[in-house]
């Protein structure tokens, strides 16, 4: 009777239940693809999946499907894909990360702000923008198209500066072209990074991107991953441990523990009154003798200590790697400024399932508390209390390509006293849920 | 009670011809909310209110005192037995094993699968009780289920030898080797012929789902007669040898049932409700709470480990009475998660009332700064916290497969101390209990798919 959870079999068709099965995982049927017109920009609509059996049977009419899918599969692969020329983006790979433009070095029609200019480079060579991170280092001088809402940084020159994991997306996604600057093919001096004309391979953009600034193939994978899916993806301040300006600490909350009051003093008074002394020592710990309700008896109880997320506010130390977030991660549907991006929808701290194990406690509460504090609303539901908990962070496990992502909050059970919860609620008919699910 | 069901579809389907309803009536559920009206094995006596200001209230509630004072209630305390042999804790006794289970839903039945049903299950066998259990509700679901499944089954394989068949037709016809031809066709005209045979796979789907209801309405017609008489002939296979019923109503079946309970359930009825006497094997004497903490902690090990040993603050009974303790004190009713690949399963209320929720995993922590004193220590303490992704994904898709939510519980493990030694007489276990902290982690998938709105 009390196994009866046994049963209770995932069912794709009850509806809301299936959260967890996720269509990206499975083989395609891929006869959708012969669909999809390349050309016809004018009525695009999203292809539609096709049925799959389960088993291999001898007919002639599955090895039949089966061929039609793979060969639409392979029609879609080998159809050409070309650059637009208008649509073409030429970016310059910067080896030295950002630097000034050429031309305030050679034009002296500039005369006035370019001596100027130059003594400011030779204090501090990175002063070509505000925004533009250290780690750029791919240069874009006419930007155009939908990407630059969320991608890159402009300096002063209208140049788009792009981090290395936004160059190689680009490029990957055949949008960018990568050009050699002239000081690595030879020809010009060490600082001349003007276009050389010479187009970059893929090899050697992940060759000069990859491991640039801390960007690991795993921290790529997730970033790239979300991207193609839409979202608008931007590096963390705890990108790297080295970062001063560190995670903008949620803003100490001042929630004083709550005092006992009047009442409670009073009825502590009478709780002692009626129960006499504690025997933790040997128990019982519900106390001998008779008992007035099944409350006190479950306050007696409470020995355990257990973790509060609101009061136990300590200064905690930063998150170290990888148990850091690294990206910030948000919606398609957000409104999102470059320059003064809003509060990401989600945080997500990129490991290495080969080479860490699950985190330890010190390692995952630094890393929650690094996050801002996000209560449960108190009039919801007790299990949608329990399951939003007080803070949340996203774990993208990589292995080796694969990411896997896990959402973690703490929940706090402890505060949730389920004794004192009024016992309706859901299921009236007071029996195992079973006729919900059903076993296919 | 299980045995007070009157799930007669069975009989009655048998005297009605033709059921109008081919479904056979739910059976009355036992009123659940009343039987386990008590979440815990104690009885509460509640005062009369105390209104301050009301001199009749106070005098009531003294007058309620003075009661309980000359006549002191009957205090209920069950009994149990150690068994060191297989580490467990029985109880024999039928008015407890019903308490037990009525009262917090505590132990499992040793020949159910989990309430202790066996004496029912066996009337019922035997003939001797007209009602069902619910094992024997569980068997048919699963029995239908399995038919329905085979039957399906057969039904595809039906339409793949009608399709194997066509296409042999068809190459008799042809006399070409078809495949090739149809191949080649597919491939010069690919869009249309994909289209064209989409069409088909819809119309097989449509065919075989026509073909699906009308064999289920078939069956379902008949099926009262064949399921009727497959159950007979299962549930009595020697009867013929016995020769009817007549020496079965004579005798009396002894319950062979025992309840087992949990070394953590035992513990908390005897440390922390006061409810429960464990007796050791001789069934003379009571072991003191230290006492069986000492020994469930030594059992906890396989094999048990020498009652002379010192208590570690990490042995694996007391981690784990730490989390049962904790989610019992909040009023869960906890039970063994290991058919889930977990620790425990967290019941609102109980497990006949809802499906758990929640599906805890215990995992110790080292953080003090003790654990780390010494390099030795620190790696020793690393191995023991150490879980790969691997297992931990396991575990979590488990758990959304049958829909329960996974929790890590952190258990922070203290350092040891003196009066955990062997040869230490005091042994204050609730401060010891005290100096453990949880914490607790939700842990769901993130589906990136379909978080964006």
């Amino acid at each position: 009777m009390a196994d009866l959870d046994e049963d209770a079999i995932n069912n794709s068709t009850t509806g809301g239940a299936h959260a967890d099965i996720d269509l990206s995982d499975e083989t395609q049927d891929f006869r959708m693809l012969n669909n999809l017109s390349f050309l016809d920009t004018a009525n695009l609509s999203l292809p539609k999946r096709g049925e799959k059996d389960f088993e291999p049977n001898p007919t002639v009419f599955q090895a039949d499907i089966l061929s039609a899918s793979r060969q639409a599969m392979h029609n879609a692969l080998a159809y050409p894909r070309l650059h637009h020329p208008k649509n073409l983006l030429i970016g310059v790979y910067a080896p030295n990360g950002p630097a000034p433009p050429a031309i305030s070095k050679s034009l002296d029609t500039v005369a006035e702000e370019a001596p100027a200019e130059k003594a400011a480079e030779k204090a501090a060579p990175v002063s070509i923008g505000a925004q533009v991170p250290a780690d750029a280092c791919v240069y874009v001088t006419k930007a155009k198209g939908p990407f630059f809402k969320s991608l890159g940084q402009a300096d002063r020159w209208s140049r788009v500066w792009l981090l290395p994991e936004e160059a190689l997306y680009l490029l990957e996604r055949g949008t960018l072209d990568i050009r050699w600057p002239r000081c690595a093919v030879g020809d010009g001096d060490e600082d001349d990074i003007e276009d050389s004309g010479l187009p970059m391979s893929l090899q050697a953009a992940y060759a000069c991107l990859m491991g640039r600034g801390g960007l690991t193939m795993e921290r790529y994978s997730v970033f790239t991953g979300l991207r193609r899916l839409g979202y608008a993806v931007l590096r963390a301040p705890g990108w790297s441990e080295s970062d001063e300006e560190k995670v903008s600490q949620a803003a100490a909350q001042s929630v004083a523990r709550q005092g006992p009051g009047l009442a409670g003093i009073f009825s502590r008074f009478m709780g002692w009154l009626c129960d006499g002394a504690p025997t933790t020592a040997v128990g019982p710990v519900a106390g001998l003798g008779f008992h007035h309700s099944y409350d006190r008896i479950y306050r007696k109880l409470s020995l355990i200590p257990f973790y509060d997320p609101v009061t136990s506010a300590s200064p905690s130390p930063q998150p170290r790697l990888p148990y850091a977030v690294v990206w910030h991660v948000y919606k398609p549907s957000t409104s999102f400024r470059k320059s003064a991006p809003p509060d990401p929808d989600f945080k997500i701290a990129v490991i290495n399932a080969r080479t860490t194990t699950i985190p330890t406690v010190s390692q995952i509460w630094t890393l929650l508390e690094s996050t801002p504090l996000n209560p449960p609303r108190p009039n919801s539901q007790l299990y949608v209390r329990l399951k939003n908990g007080y803070r949340n962070v996203i774990l993208a496990v990589v292995d080796q390509g694969v990411v896997s992502y896990l959402k973690i909050a703490d929940a706090a059970f402890g505060k949730e006293k389920l004794y004192a919860q009024r016992p309706s609620g859901g299921n009236k008919n007071r029996g195992p849920p079973r006729h919900k699910f059903k076993k296919r | 009670m299980a045995s007070q069901f009157s799930f007669n579809a069975a009989s009655a389907q048998e005297q009605q011809p033709i059921p109008t309803k081919p479904r056979p009536q739910r059976h009355q559920r036992p009123d659940y909310r009343h039987i386990h009206r008590f979440p815990l094995p104690l009885t509460v006596r509640p005062l009369p209110p105390l209104i301050p200001h009301n001199p009749i209230s106070v005098i009531s509630v003294l007058l309620s005192y003075l009661t309980y004072f000359i006549a002191p209630p009957h205090h209920a305390i069950h009994s149990a037995y150690f068994d060191s042999n297989t580490s467990s804790v029985h109880v024999t006794d039928e008015k407890t094993i019903r308490a037990l289970w009525e009262m917090g839903f505590f132990g499992k039945g040793s020949l159910s699968r989990s309430e202790p049903t066996w004496i029912e299950q066996e009337k019922k066998r035997r003939g001797l009780l007209g009602g069902v259990t619910l094992d024997e509700v569980t068997r048919q679901r699963r029995a239908e289920r399995r038919d329905l499944k085979l039957q399906r089954a057969r039904s595809e394989k039906l339409i793949i030898e009608q399709r194997l068949q066509a296409e042999a037709a068809a190459r008799e016809g042809r006399t070409i080797p078809d495949p090739q031809a149809n191949l080649s066709a597919a491939r010069a005209t690919n869009g249309i012929a994909t289209t064209a045979e989409k069409l088909s796979l819809r119309k097989a789907k449509e065919a075989k789902i026509l073909e699906a209801q009308q064999l289920a309405q078939r069956d379902r017609e008949d099926a009262g007669k064949t399921v009727q008489s497959s159950t007979t002939e299962d549930n009595h296979p020697t009867e013929p040898t016995v020769s009817g019923p007549d020496i079965i109503e004579g005798m009396t079946i002894t319950n062979e049932e025992h309840l087992q309970l949990s070394n953590e359930e035992a513990f908390f009825l005897v440390y922390g409700l006061g409810a429960l006497h464990i007796f050791d094997q001789d069934h003379q004497t009571v072991l003191s709470p230290t006492f069986l903490l000492r020994k469930l902690c030594h059992h906890s090990y396989s094999p048990p480990r020498d009652s002379s040993t010192d208590l570690k603050t990490d042995d694996p009974f007391l981690v784990s009475y730490v989390v049962y303790h904790h989610f019992r004190s909040l009023g869960w009713v906890v039970r063994s998660g290991v058919k889930f690949g977990v620790d425990y399963l967290l019941y609102n209320r109980g497990p006949v009332f809802s499906h758990a929720e929640f599906a805890v995993v215990v995992i110790p922590s080292y953080d003090h700064p003790y654990w780390s004193e010494t390099d030795e220590r620190k790696t020793e303490c690393a191995a023991k916290q150490a879980r790969s992704w691997w297992w931990f994904h396991c575990v979590n898709r488990v758990q959304g497969q049958v829909q329960k939510t996974l929790v890590v519980c952190y258990v922070e493990i203290p350092p040891p101390t003196q009066d955990l030694g062997a040869t230490s007489a005091s042994l204050d276990i609730g401060a010891l209990l005290s100096r453990y902290s949880v914490r607790e982690l939700i842990i769901r998938r993130w589906i990136p798919n379909r978080s964006r709105d």
